[in-house]
């Protein structure tokens, strides 16, 4: 173990600030609190802080971050990674051990250069807590000290620092600017492995029972209900938290309307219209499935999924709410205290992530051969890339489309694979990107990212008789199978389809609907919830349930694909089962607020699951416990 | 295709937020490029009622306005409200809550009689408007992506959620943290809390986010000693009339 | 003269901050009536802030006009101050005269640059001086643009200013953005020049006109005063600015609703114009110099038309003054304070005044405040409404004096006349409505 004398240790930090050749950022006073912040001296630094008001985040994933920036006038686009190196100075453990968190969730799947390669341009001096605020509990979370994710790390002893280098990043950084470095004497040693950091608060029990805790819980309404009554929805808690890392994403156009940026802003599922869609739809309305969601979220979703808690007991959350109900150790402890049966302490192990391919969000062009209009508010567009690849997609997968300078929009594909050369979309006129979407004119452009998620598997249906039902739009998703199906039609057993609309003029693919009744080979019905003298029409008249008692199949045998408005779900799934059909031969293609498609910004999610990378089709049987599914 | 003709009215108001119009500087030359001022009394002589967008400033604060609005809404296809006055009433809605005899008699004492006022009012009270700015004064930038998001065929997003998110990632000092309060918690946010970050506190020009948490966040304002009277004040700067609606 | 008809109507005089109408009528070359009229919706200020704190005041009468916010705002910590017997920093006082500076520059900037040069070039605005005289529009831009990035900087707004408390300020620059403004200042000097040559080349337009009158503003011993000062007159002599109704007699004119002031004339003039008449010698060199260019010196002037040249004038000494000011504050030391800084106030009952003057000359903010630190009584007296009598008789003296010059002349004549005060009639504390019968 080396020492340096804090006077050896400013000459050290003026070093690199007078070299410049990193930025160098460190633990400043702001008003009676502290922030890291550009140093300007290094007199600046107050290394005896308790806690800053944001966490060093900021520098990896700041506030507001440009991902691209596009020129309308030839629909490109270019991403743009900023990346500046610099020194930070005095991270706490717990922030140490936040960032080993964000490095997990950047990582997955598609790698976020943003994040990583700013990351990587950064070397981290730790600081063992000097001082710490009355609502720290890192001690509690295990994380008041680390053994890595720092690449050097002070300890004060008074007169001196402790230095532990942990990474070759901080060794060349000590020997660049010629820190004067000795050996520590035993006395300093000792000082050092006797160090313990300071405690605000703790947990009543071992925080390895959190997720266990939390699931025994979720159900329990009046709790939350309870704990979240003064919420004032202002999102502070989850906006300092230096583990949440949701966001939102935003065209920005310039002033000449020609070129813009788009770019990623710091969101929070605290925030009312977190998980609200164009259509209006809030699939976490309330405050407190919104405030029960934050402590599953971060106590139990993240833990399955990367095996670590997602809280570091920084207790920054509980210091900024100001009706005081956001800090965890009061939540925590008091389920503990109501749970009847304590639950296990189960250990967790940090998951591996070896860093997925990098995804810039960078669109590809595709350009509009076809318009149709289509029902009152639909469009249907064919689209072809224009680098003349197939799409690629799988029924029922998504593509994310974007309008530069307008935004993006998750929307169904519509065509069958089977169907090549181009792609459709039945776009529903709902929002600025699809208002805009319906204006295109054949020959212009539009951006695709995806396809994205998990759709229906064709080879796993081949041979099976399939029941089809699709309410009013969701026929868009589901005709990407159905053809497929119609298109490989000796591949799969008994098939019929149940479509339902509202009235018949919002009928969709109209002419293809007419093509059904010349095949024998298949079945369909029709109906409408309601219809006037002038509709002329003859079928069926009532919700789409009402099919489902008349309609023939072998229920223990048929699968049922159900696509629709979140409403009809239930309601079809109730007379699905009243007929017989087990849970597990239901398949439904759920809506939820797709914004980034790869898994990050956290919008789409339904309790633990990512909607936009394990959905948005799903087998009824898996969701039917997944309570923010189909409530 | 002709560049859209905007024509910039005020009525009861400060004037403040043309004057972050003529404070776009070169920004301002640059939308010059996509639009036609064709009426704009405070910075040209030309007037006419050939527009397609007007921008308007102000409250609504006598009868006799609402036929000039009227009339606005007649010749434009867009009409924006821009600054508190015109988008939430603003601080002229301070006098909703006095007694009318009593502030005409304490300005113009026995001369009362000659003024014509009613409740302040937000331009939207009176006639359907496209968007609004709110703001005291306007923030240029939001002024800005307005207009290129009406010029874009697009709806500008104006925040639904308080100044606290974006307080909180400017990194500011919670005002109730520094011995005073604040109605972040209900205001909605796009000046980017402007106001703390210049060291003072969100005084809630920008108006009420839909649905506030009042009756929460006034518990929080009464724990922090204010008396109710005091609490109703805080709520009263900005949010006369929309506290009434 | 005889046989002359002339009828001006002017609805909503253009170019101006608030709404004016001027009405003219001369029959047979008799003047019939000569109306200056104000029709601005009331907005009883002083009622609303009845029964608020100390706290919001400034807040609340800031919004009085967006024009003059600083102004305003100084004006009312300097009242709050007063009535509490609050001390403020000798800094943050040098920090105040900036604020007042930037405001300054920013008004009379766009009020030179923007309003008065159109009429001057004969056209309807600026716009069209954008195509015409692009290098011209781009220095006044930039001038505008300093300004306002000196307003952010000290006040944290260019309108509506935050910083600015009883007390104090509740953040200050640092010395390094201080240096910044002082070398921004130092290099705008060229563009001053420019502008200042445009107007001289277009002086000629300046219509040849005198009324003898009265001229009130903030006078001092040491320096052009702005923003501390005694009241002072050209013929009055001076008072401390606690005794401002020793000079500012509010009336009621006959036949006529509102209140006006006056002295020791039948009218007075507040603005540039009286600042430059009252303290010539205490301008910077380069703003005698050019005020040298258009004639004015220490000896009177009583052209109104002429106030536009004297906010030109002060331009150039708001851009030399302040950086003398960044040199005091770098002399002393810039005492740092907490970006959230609070001032220590013992809050007590009491009654002050604050004045200073805004652009358009001297604005008084009085107020009584009770032990709870609440506003009991307010009385804003706002530069325009001072100088809507003395509009008055020059109208009256300017439609006789040049009546054979037609009606779009004698129009232009009048609105340049309203305009040349630079009014901002939207800072209507008291609603002014003038109607004068003259038949």
């Amino acid at each position: 173990m080396k020492v340096i004398s804090k006077g050896d240790f400013t000459s050290f930090v003026n070093g690199m600030i007078q070299d410049g050749s990193s930025k160098v950022v460190g633990v400043k006073e702001k008003g009676n609190a502290f922030a890291f912040g550009d140093l300007g001296t290094a007199d600046e630094l107050r290394l005896d802080y308790d806690v800053t008001l944001l966490p060093p985040k900021k520098y990896f994933f700041p506030q507001r971050e440009t991902l691209l920036r596009f020129d309308r006038t030839n629909d490109s686009a270019q991403s743009v990674v900023d990346v500046e190196p610099m020194v930070i100075i005095g991270v706490h453990p717990y922030d140490i051990a936040a960032l080993q968190q964000m490095d997990a969730v950047f990582a997955e799947s598609n790698a976020d250069p943003y994040y990583m390669k700013k990351r990587e341009a950064a070397v981290i001096i730790g600081m063992n807590a000097v001082n710490t605020s009355e609502w720290n509990f890192a001690a509690s979370m295990g994380a008041e000290s680390v053994s890595d994710g720092y690449d050097i790390m002070l300890t004060d002893l008074g007169g001196s620092y402790a230095v532990e280098v942990g990474s070759s990043k901080g060794e060349n950084l000590l020997l660049t600017h010629g820190a004067a470095l000795r050996e520590a004497n035993g006395e300093e040693q000792a000082a050092c492995s006797s160090y313990s950091a300071p405690v605000g608060k703790s947990l009543d029990f071992d925080a390895a029972a959190i997720p266990a805790l939390l699931r025994a819980h979720y159900g329990n309404e009046a709790f939350w209900e309870e704990h979240s009554e003064k919420c004032l929805k202002c999102g502070s808690c989850v906006l300092v938290c230096p583990t949440c890392y949701c966001f939102d994403v935003k065209d920005e156009a310039d002033l000449d309307l020609k070129g813009g940026e788009r770019y990623r802003t710091w969101d929070g599922c605290l925030i009312e219209d977190f998980a609200s869609v164009a259509s209006g739809e809030n699939f976490r309305g309330t405050k407190a499935a919104r405030y029960r969601h934050r402590y599953n979220k971060k106590g139990d979703y993240l833990n399955e999924r990367f095996g670590f808690t997602a809280c570091v007991g920084c207790g920054r959350c509980s210091s900024q709410c100001l009706p005081d109900i956001a800090d965890p150790v009061k939540v925590f402890n008091d389920l503990w205290a109501v749970a009847d049966t304590k639950p296990q302490a189960i250990e967790s192990t940090p998951a591996e992530i070896s860093p997925g391919e990098e995804y810039s969000f960078v669109p590809r062009n595709a350009t509009v051969v076809n318009k149709t209009a289509m029902g009152t508010t639909e469009m249907v567009l064919e689209l072809k890339l224009d680098d003349g690849s197939e799409l690629g997609h799988q029924p029922g997968q998504f593509v994310e489309v974007s309008a530069f300078g307008i935004g993006e929009a998750p929307i169904s594909v519509s065509s069958s694979p089977t169907h090549r050369g181009t792609f459709e979309l039945c776009v529903r006129k709902i929002g600025n990107v699809t208002t805009k979407l319906h204006a295109l004119e054949v020959g212009d452009k539009v951006g695709i990212r995806g396809p994205f998620g998990v759709g229906f598997d064709t080879e796993f249906f081949k041979g099976k008789n399939l029941l089809f039902i699709a309410g009013g739009l969701g026929l868009a998703p589901l005709r990407s199978f159905f053809n497929f199906v119609l298109d490989n039609r000796a591949d799969y057993a008994d098939v019929k389809i149940l479509y339902g609309c509202k009235v018949p003029g919002e009928m969709l693919f109209g002419n293809e609907v007419a093509d059904w009744d010349a095949r024998d080979d298949i079945d369909h019905r029709m109906t409408v919830d309601s219809c006037t003298e002038e509709d002329t029409w003859e079928g069926n008249v009532g919700v789409i349930t009402t099919l489902i008692p008349g309609v023939d199949i072998d229920a223990e045998d048929t699968y049922c694909i159900v696509v629709g408005p979140p409403i009809m779900y239930r309601f079809v799934i109730k007379s699905l089962k009243e007929k017989g059909v087990p849970d597990d031969k239901i398949i439904v293609s759920l809506e939820r607020r797709m914004k980034c498609g790869v898994g990050k910004c956290g919008h789409c999610q339904m309790n633990g699951i990512y909607v936009c990378q394990e959905g948005p089709v799903f087998n009824y049987a898996d969701i039917k416990d997944v309570p923010e599914a189909l409530e | 295709m002709s560049k859209p003709r905007v024509a910039i009215f005020d009525f009861a108001g400060c004037e403040g937020d043309e004057l972050q119009i003529v404070n776009l500087e070169e920004s301002l030359l640059g939308l010059l490029g996509h639009v036609e001022v064709v009426t704009f009394r405070e910075a040209m002589k030309e007037r006419t009622d050939d527009y397609d967008i007007a921008i308007v400033e102000g409250s609504c604060t006598r009868p006799e306005d609402e036929e000039k609005l009227k009339h606005i809404r007649e010749c434009a296809s867009i009409v924006i409200a821009i600054g508190s006055c015109a988008a939430i009433g603003g601080i002229n809605s301070l006098k909703n809550h006095l007694d009318p005899a009593w502030y005409r008699a304490e300005v113009y004492g026995d001369k009362a009689d000659w003024f014509d006022t009613y409740k302040a009012r937000p331009i939207s009270a009176v006639i359907p408007i496209e968007a609004a700015v709110p703001g005291c004064p306007i923030d240029r930038d939001e002024f800005l992506h307005v207009v290129k998001t009406l010029l874009l065929g697009r709806t500008p997003d104006i925040p639904n959620y308080p100044i606290c998110v974006e307080c909180k990632k400017n990194e500011n000092v919670c005002a109730f943290d520094r011995g005073e309060v604040c109605v972040g918690p209900v205001t909605r946010a796009g000046c980017n809390s402007c106001c703390v970050n210049e060291g003072t506190k969100c005084w809630g020009c920008r108006g009420l986010i839909d649905d506030p948490e009042k009756n929460a966040h006034m518990e929080v304002l009464e724990a922090h000693g204010l008396t109710p009277d005091e609490v109703i004040k805080n709520f009263q700067t900005y949010f006369g009339w929309e506290g009434d609606q | 003269m005889n046989g002359t008809n002339l009828d001006v109507n002017v609805h909503h005089i253009t170019r101006v901050e608030g709404h004016g109408n001027i009405h003219v009528k001369v029959r047979e070359g008799n003047v019939e009536k000569v109306l200056w009229e104000v029709p601005e919706a009331p907005r009883f200020f002083e009622a609303m802030v009845v029964g608020r704190s100390y706290k919001e005041l400034h807040h609340i009468t800031s919004r009085i006009c967006g024009i003059c916010s600083i102004g305003h705002t100084l004006s009312s910590v300097k009242a709050t101050e007063a009535a509490m017997d609050i001390e403020i920093s000798e800094q943050d006082a040098l920090l105040r005269r900036i604020a007042i500076h930037a405001e300054n520059l920013q008004s009379h900037v766009l009020h030179v640059g923007y309003l008065v040069l159109p009429d001057l070039a004969g056209v309807g605005s600026v716009i069209p001086l954008v195509d015409s005289h692009p290098e011209e529009v781009k220095t006044v831009i930039r001038l505008h643009r300093l300004a306002n990035d000196m307003s952010d900087l000290i006040c944290g707004r260019t309108t509506h200013p935050q910083r600015i408390i009883p007390g104090g300020f509740s953040k200050i620059p640092t010395m390094d953005e201080l240096y910044q403004l002082k070398d921004d200042l130092a290099g705008s000097v060229d563009d001053l020049k420019a502008v200042a040559g445009v107007v001289k080349s277009l002086a000629g337009a300046i219509p040849d006109f005198t009324r003898e009158t009265e001229y009130i503003g903030l006078v001092a011993d040491d320096e052009f005063a702005l923003y501390d000062g005694d009241i002072g007159s050209t013929v009055a002599g001076r008072i401390d600015d606690q005794d401002y109704l020793e000079f500012v007699h509010e009336f009621i004119v006959p036949h006529s609703t509102a209140k006006h002031a006056k002295n020791a004339m039948d009218s007075y003039f507040a603005g540039a114009l009286a600042r430059v008449n009252l303290n010539y010698d205490k301008l910077s060199p380069l703003a005698k110099t050019v005020a040298g260019m258009f004639d004015l010196g220490p000896e009177i002037c009583y052209n109104p038309y002429m106030n536009s040249i004297a906010q030109l004038v002060e331009v150039v000494h708001s851009v030399e003054d302040t950086i003398g000011l960044i040199d005091k504050i770098d002399a002393r030391g810039l005492e740092p304070q907490s970006p959230y800084h609070s001032p220590d106030i013992d809050v007590k009952a009491g009654q002050g005044v604050g004045v200073v003057e805004v652009p358009r000359g001297i604005l008084i903010h009085d107020y009584t405040y009770d032990s709870n630190g609440l506003c009991t009584k307010a009385n804003c007296v706002i530069p325009t409404n001072q100088n809507h009598a003395n509009i008055q008789l020059d109208l009256e003296k300017l439609v006789p004096q040049f009546m054979d010059v037609g009606d779009a002349k004698m129009e232009l004549l009048c609105e340049m006349l309203v305009r040349a005060y630079d009014p901002c009639i939207s800072c209507s504390t008291h609603f002014t409505k003038v109607i004068w019968d003259r038949k």
